[in-house]
């Protein structure tokens, strides 16, 4: 993982079903300013194909996505 | 190199547009070869009539059940091999991957969800004979004009089932924090090692089994092998129906639906080369129980948050969830078979069964076939456009309030000092 990415803000999704994840995600989005960086750390895996995707459609910048077990972390900038 | 490759297709999840072109190829091939469509709600249907023999009910004289037959056990017909294969592939798939966790739901908002979602679905499924497998992602292709009647009808109920799911009392409840980068533990990497090991155990024992049941019977051997490979697929590419649908409406996104179109398009040709070499398409009533059926079940599948496909793989990476949905399926399904009589006459039997290559002849079916497909996808991509387009006035409708504000803040400023400063 790039050192150098400080996330802002960080959202802990666990044990939720879709659509939950991905609509959290793009609701903290629109309350990030211009430039910050949101991390999303889920247990969700149907996310996978959900949270980046949706982050690219609504024009942020997706910085990291990665597997760890059955968490997933994804770094989201504004 | 083993790692590497260890790592891109046994860990990291496939890409989903693939996958459901290859689930299309492969669904037209067993199609071919079993005589029967890629399905699973039939017997999920039938499991709860096996439950029902077991109190000793009599569910073998229901109609619904002459229709769909209860001979047997799953082991003896091929949607149930195809099934138990399904699932082993599944586990097979989350054991290599370690997406293995018992993820309990967080509240019980979301277990009652699942259960009630769960039981629409089942029972809208079983109404118009198929869920998103045999009434839409395989029945299209089979050219049955009941299909068709589904899925747009199955879109819609999304669409009611997505605000349903939105309303504030459902929301999650994770909360925005600052800061970030947790540490993720570690997984123990002995446990890695051995829930790979044991993967590939699952795996094997699979299709030993298989290759057992093909001695008695090639046909039930077959669907069960490539039941492992449907499971394989659906999870390691996380497949799901009901986010293609559900998606469109909740936040733009096509990526599923459109590769669900395509998938669609190359089973097409492939079902429509065996039924000109001779087989007959499965056709079922293009009737009222489609549509009836098919709202139903677009409201359940995104109230409870996947189908019946979905569930599957989602309940064996251990979210539990998901358990609860299989259940409300499998109880949906039941008492729709219980009731049957009395909306099958009015609803579904008295419908005729339209095939589109007997209404517009071989070609004209196929031309049909792929006309309608075509403009689903432009449909899809009309709706993206109008989506994104809303998305951006709103955006914008918002930064001019915004500054409205600010001016307004400006203006009541002065005032504001005023009054403090009399105060002090």
């Amino acid at each position: 993982m790039p050192a150098s990415i400080v996330p802002d803000y960080n959202l802990e999704i666990y044990g939720e079903p879709c659509p939950y994840p991905a609509v959290a995600t793009l609701e903290a989005m629109q309350s990030l300013k211009a430039g910050e960086v949101l991390e999303v750390i889920t247990d969700c895996s149907q996310s996978i194909n959900n949270i980046p995707n949706d982050a690219k459609n609504y024009g942020y910048e997706v910085l990291e996505v990665s597997q760890q077990g059955v968490m997933l972390r994804f770094l989201l900038k504004k | 190199m083993w790692l590497t490759f260890k790592n891109q297709f046994f860990i990291k999840f496939w890409s989903p547009f693939t996958a459901v072109i290859a689930a299309g190829i492969l669904s037209s091939y067993f199609f071919g070869l079993t005589g029967s469509l890629w399905a699973v709600t039939g017997e999920f249907t039938r499991w709860g009539g096996h439950v029902l023999q077991w109190f000793g009910a009599e569910p073998e004289t229901w109609e619904y059940f002459k229709i769909i037959g209860l001979n047997g056990t799953p082991l003896d017909r091929v949607g149930g091999v195809m099934i138990i294969g399904m699932f082993g592939g599944c586990m097979a798939a989350v054991l290599w991957a370690n997406n293995l966790k018992l993820r309990m739901p967080s509240s019980k908002k979301r277990i009652a969800q699942a259960l009630i979602g769960g039981m629409i679905a089942g029972f809208g499924a079983r109404l118009a004979m198929g869920c998103n497998l045999a009434a839409f992602f395989t029945g299209i292709p089979q050219f049955t004009l009941h299909a068709w009647i589904f899925a747009f009808a199955a879109a819609a109920g999304t669409y009611i089932g997505a605000k349903i799911t939105l309303m504030p009392f459902f929301r999650s409840s994770a909360t925005l924090k600052v800061g970030g980068l947790k540490k993720i533990p570690k997984p123990n990497p002995n446990q890695v090692q051995n829930r790979f090991r044991l993967g590939w155990l699952v795996f094997a024992a699979m299709v030993a089994l298989s290759l057992y049941i093909m001695q008695s019977s090639t046909k039930l051997g077959i669907a069960m092998l490539m039941g492992i490979i449907f499971g394989l697929l659906i999870e390691r590419a996380q497949i799901c129906f009901t986010s293609a649908f559900r998606d469109m409406w909740i936040t733009g996104r096509t990526h599923m639906a459109k590769a669900i179109i395509l998938g669609m398009a190359v089973s097409v040709i492939g079902i429509y080369s065996y039924v000109q070499l001779g087989m007959t398409p499965k056709t079922l009533w293009a009737g009222p129980n489609a549509v009836i059926g098919g709202l139903l079940f677009g409201i359940g599948i995104v109230i409870a948050g996947g189908c019946e496909t979905g569930w599957m793989y989602r309940a064996l990476e251990g979210q539990v969830h998901f358990w609860w949905v299989g259940i409300g399926n499998i109880v949906g399904a039941t008492i729709l078979a219980y009731y049957w009589d009395v909306v099958a006459e009015p609803l579904a039997t008295n419908w005729d069964k339209v095939n589109l290559l007997d209404l517009f002849g071989p070609l004209g079916g196929l031309g049909v076939t792929y006309l309608l497909l075509g403009l689903s996808f432009v449909l899809i991509l009309v709706w993206e456009l109008h989506f994104f387009n809303k998305q951006k006035s709103q955006q914008q409708e918002l930064v001019a309030k915004l500054a409205e504000l600010k001016v307004a803040e400006l203006k009541a400023a002065p005032a504001a000092i005023a009054t403090s400063a009399t105060q002090a």
